[in-house]
């Protein structure tokens, strides 16, 4: 059943990972758009959330509503041991892949 | 203030986010859009508001686990309220699908309930008689099978057999009311006294006819409707006992029936008075039968024995009079088959036609289930695979059923009260108790009935496929060729629906057949441009046939005077008009011949310019002229039927015939006219005969039928008047044009028509809904597949030709099963049917080329699709 993390996957767990305890959905686009520069919509991100949610890799609470959302609650997420592990374990297989490729990738 | 986001995209995003994601979803998308603001200004953030919006469109969100993670303990799962809820949020994930789903059973339910309403007030609802099931109409059976009245002396006899607990006889009467300033003619009936008690209705102020009343001479008492008593004499309760005029002299009232009076045996009647019949006239005859008879059967006696009984009492009859019944025997007509078998045909025709639509919409209800269950499958067998019991998977799917049943409940009888008042209007005049069709508590039930039925039939095949992938769970997962397998039940499905359009569609296809023929049949007269109504003289001063004649004369006289009349004529009778005066001829030197041999014929007593005025062809010999009057030579015109079936040999013109009974005298035919209908465009032709109404002796009932040259329309208001100052006092009816006589004769079939016309519109657009929903599904299940076609170099055009080929096959399976089962089935509609068969050729090409042409619009957005799948990103999907 196990077929891996797609990469979006990893970078939504992975800006969950940087955001701590403030990650929601808005942080967490972002959050992907400062590091990577990429043009994420919202939808993206909430599709792949509801996504690992489903495989029990992220655990979930409501916060507090705010003027600013229109009295609408955030709800913010954090990753599970679970998800943990199965980031781990995509980073080090790509960790594996990449091994003596950094010159040819032109990677610092 | 500060600017908003587009208020259409909030509105579209609440609507499509689903219900638990909503609230953080929508916030957060408001949260940057205030950041967006900041950096972009108004435009830019609003831009970017409706992009996002967008993506949420495009995005497809994937269905939430049915059990969520914050459900509370184990043991209240197990509860109904929890499979209630449960279905509830998941029917919620796939708003669009639901409200589909809804919707295509609402319709149905809709219609269906519509249509019951109506067919149960008309059908099946018991006359409101005390036990009305005793009650029945008594006719004498003619050699030919057809029913005829009877004459008063086999009433009598009857009656006396003691073979009915009570009977009595009845007759049409049209008398004329007057308060001084208005004379209005009503319909009416003369009944021996004892009616009411057979009916058991009991008036609701003074009472009924005696025994005394019904003879002639006492018989100027009446009984008044209880609308006539409202209307005309403002309800007033001191009316009993008191004189009115009626037909010119004073009538006592005797009673007022109750408002739940139904006239049933004749629509409309308003007045009644005693039979008072003069068994020493000429027409008492027991061959006159001229009288209708309706009668109680005895307490416990059966249909059957009743037959028996009056079997025979009729034989006992035929052996004392064995000249006066030639007949067959007697028919007893139970009252509610009375009452219905008018408009039964075409009312089962269109509960039929409803059910077929409704079943039709359980069709595609469940197709679109079936393909979303397909879509479940995996979720199902993870779930069993988790632990879920299929108790609780089946009374969550259950519950799904149950949501969409109650939705669709209620829009449906929603639907239906829309439904309910279209049919009424659409409806035609003869349906009975359409003034009483409503939807009720009666018709909400089998709404809910029906949508309980149809709704969990819908969703029970879904159910089993999922329960059954549950089970099998692990093996089936991910295996794609068993889910396109899996399609072939939506096949089916499809299949289905498509024989059930292609019935509906038949259905109207022959209606519309039988409509154009029907409309373009020659009725032998003009109809444009013509307007008929009843006159009828009453009162002591027309009881001289002088004054009669002088009154007809000056009517003529005074309407050919009107502007814009071409010309005006009076008539006994007209086609349409709803009389059938028909008369035995008996030709010169058949002496030999029994007088209840002679063939009869349609008899109009006209005024000289009657056939010029109707626009009736002379084919040969002359018309009635001015000079045919009641001194001069008798004369008759024959029309052709008349002309060839009497004198085969061509020789009709200068021979004489005697129209009526031995006293009449002999008529000489000096001319040949064309055939005309008289009941209807769909009716038999009969023999007809026109005598000059001065020749046959005046008659104090009369149609005016008068042919103008300005628009009928406007003309009829000045006719009528000119009508009324030459005969002051003249009673005016049922005044129409012979357009809207002809409308009115071929209202049923239009009727039947439009309905069916609107249900295999639906039927079309749901089979097509079908289609496209399971070709759009399998084109994306072979996308795969079709990427390595097209990698491995399969021209476009081959990939969209194998999609419409599946397409095809599956309307062509639902043809050949559709046109099987109309041609089995179009006995439901015979009756509606005029001049086309069920296997009309071109019936059966516009059936086949209207639904192929429904079908390839159906395909057409899959095929296109699958011949645009890039092999490049197919392949790299999976």
């Amino acid at each position: 059943m196990n077929h891996g993390l797609g990469e979006f996957e990893q970078l939504v767990l992975l800006a969950l990972l940087r955001l701590g305890a403030d990650a929601y959905g808005v942080a967490i686009r972002d959050e992907i758009e400062q590091q990577t520069g990429r043009d994420v919509n919202l939808s993206a991100v909430y599709t792949t959330l509801l996504r690992l949610e489903d495989k029990g890799l992220v655990a979930t609470r409501l916060g507090d509503p705010t003027p600013q959302r229109g009295g609408r609650r955030k709800k913010y997420y954090r990753p599970l041991a679970a998800g943990r592990r199965e980031l781990a374990t995509s980073l080090q297989a790509l960790r594996s892949m990449t091994r003596g490729l950094t010159p040819g990738l032109e990677l610092p | 203030m500060s600017p908003r986001p587009p208020r259409l995209a909030l509105r579209l995003l609440s609507w499509r986010l689903p219900e638990p994601d909503r609230e953080y979803l929508i916030g957060d998308l408001l949260e940057a859009f205030h950041e967006r603001l900041a950096r972009d200004g108004t435009a830019g953030a609003r831009a970017w508001f409706w992009r996002e919006t967008f993506h949420v469109f495009t995005t497809r969100w994937p269905e939430a686990p049915v059990v969520s993670p914050d459900l509370p303990d184990e043991a209240s799962m197990n509860s109904f309220l929890h499979a209630l809820r449960a279905g509830l949020r998941s029917l919620n994930r796939v708003p669009a699908l639901t409200a589909l789903v809804v919707l295509t059973l609402a319709l149905g339910i809709g219609a269906t309930t519509s249509v019951y309403s109506v067919a149960r007030a008309a059908l099946f609802g018991a006359p409101p008689f005390p036990r009305s099931d005793q009650l029945a109409l008594v006719w004498e059976t003619e050699r030919n099978g057809g029913d005829s009245n009877v004459g008063y002396a086999t009433y009598e006899d009857m009656s006396r057999e003691g073979v009915f607990a009570s009977s009595a006889a009845m007759s049409y009467w049209t008398p004329t009311i007057s308060d001084g300033t208005e004379t209005t003619r009503l319909a009416g009936q003369r009944v021996t006294w004892r009616f009411f008690d057979v009916l058991g209705v009991k008036p609701m102020l003074g009472r009924g006819f005696l025994p005394e009343e019904d003879r002639q001479g006492a018989n100027r008492v009446v009984v008044l409707a209880h609308g006539l008593w409202s209307s005309r004499f403002g309800s007033d309760s001191t009316i009993v006992g008191r004189d009115i005029m009626v037909n010119g002299v004073a009538y006592r009232v005797a009673g007022v029936l109750p408002t739940t009076f139904e006239s049933l045996l004749a629509p409309g009647t308003e007045l009644w008075a005693p039979l008072g019949y003069d068994t020493s006239l000429e027409w008492a005859c027991r061959t006159c039968r001229h009288l209708r008879m309706v009668a109680r059967t005895r307490e416990g006696v059966t249909a059957g024995q009743a037959d028996q009984a009056v079997d025979a009492a009729y034989n006992r009859l035929k052996a004392t009079f064995p000249d006066q019944y030639a007949g067959a025997g007697m028919t007893l007509t139970p009252l509610h088959e009375f009452v219905v078998r008018g408009t039964r045909p075409a009312l089962l025709a269109l509960l039929a036609a409803v059910g077929l639509v409704a079943l039709i919409a359980c069709f595609n209800a469940a197709n679109l289930l079936l393909g979303r269950a397909l879509r479940r499958e995996a979720e199902f067998a993870v779930r069993v695979a988790l632990g879920a019991s299929n108790r609780r998977l089946a009374s969550i799917l259950v519950a799904e059923g149950l949501i969409i049943a109650i939705a669709a409940a209620t829009l449906g009888s929603l639907l239906a009260v829309v439904g309910v008042n279209v049919v009424v209007t659409l409806a035609p005049e003869g349906v009975p108790r359409l003034d009483q069709v409503h939807i009720d508590a009666t018709a909400l039930l089998f709404a809910g009935g029906v949508a309980l039925v149809t709704s969990l039939a819908a969703s029970v095949l879904p159910a089993i496929t999922l329960l059954r992938a549950g089970i099998q769970g692990g093996i089936r997962a991910g295996a794609r060729s068993l889910v396109s397998g899996r399609h072939r039940v939506r096949g089916m499905l499809v299949a289905g629906e498509v024989a059930l359009a292609v019935m509906l569609v038949s259905g109207a296809a022959l209606l519309l057949g039988s409509v154009n023929r029907l409309l373009a049949v020659d009725g032998g007269f003009a109809v444009q441009d013509r307007l008929t109504m009843e006159l009828s003289l009453s009162g002591p001063r027309f009881n001289d046939s002088g004054a009669v004649t002088q009154a007809w004369r000056s009517v003529i006289n005074a309407v050919e005077a009107v502007p814009g009349v071409s010309s005006a004529a009076l008539a006994s009778q007209v086609p349409l008009g709803g009389n059938v005066d028909m008369y035995g001829l008996h030709l010169e030197g058949q002496s030999g011949r029994s007088a209840a041999d002679d063939p009869y014929a349609l008899r109009y007593a006209v005024t000289p310019r009657y056939l010029e005025t109707m626009g009736v062809a002379l084919r040969s010999g002359r018309a009635l002229a001015k000079t045919d009057v009641a001194g001069s030579p008798p004369v008759v015109v024959l029309n052709e039927l008349a002309a060839t079936t009497l004198f085969p040999d061509g020789s009709a013109i200068g021979r004489r015939t005697r129209i009526g009974g031995g006293d009449r005298p002999t008529y000489t035919i000096v001319g040949i006219v064309a055939n005309t209908v008289h009941e209807g465009l769909d009716k038999r032709r009969d023999m007809q005969v026109y005598v000059p109404s001065d020749q046959w002796g005046e008659e104090s009932g009369m149609t005016l039928v008068v042919h103008t040259s300005t628009p009928v329309e406007s003309a009829t208001g000045t006719i009528s008047r000119a009508v009324r100052e030459a005969v002051p006092g003249v009673a005016i009816s049922k005044v129409a044009t012979l357009d809207r006589l002809m409308d009115l004769s071929t209202a049923d079939r239009r009727f039947a028509l439009a309905l069916f016309s609107g249900f295999a519109g639906v039927a079309l657009v749901l089979a097509a809904a079908g289609l496209f929903g399971v070709l759009s599904a399998t084109v994306v299940e072979r996308t795969r597949e079709i990427g390595v076609r097209t990698a491995l170099g399969a021209p476009r055009g081959r990939i969209l030709a194998m999609v419409v080929r599946q397409g095809m096959v599956l309307t062509g399976t639902g043809l050949a099963f559709g046109l099987f089962a109309t041609w089995g089935s179009t006995r439901v509609i015979a009756s509606l049917l005029f001049g086309v068969g069920a296997s009309d050729p071109v019936v059966l090409a516009v059936v086949a080329g209207s639904l192929v042409g429904v079908a390839l619009l159906a395909s057409a957005l899959p095929a296109w699709r699958a011949s645009r799948v890039d092999p490049v990103i197919a392949l790299r999907d999976s």
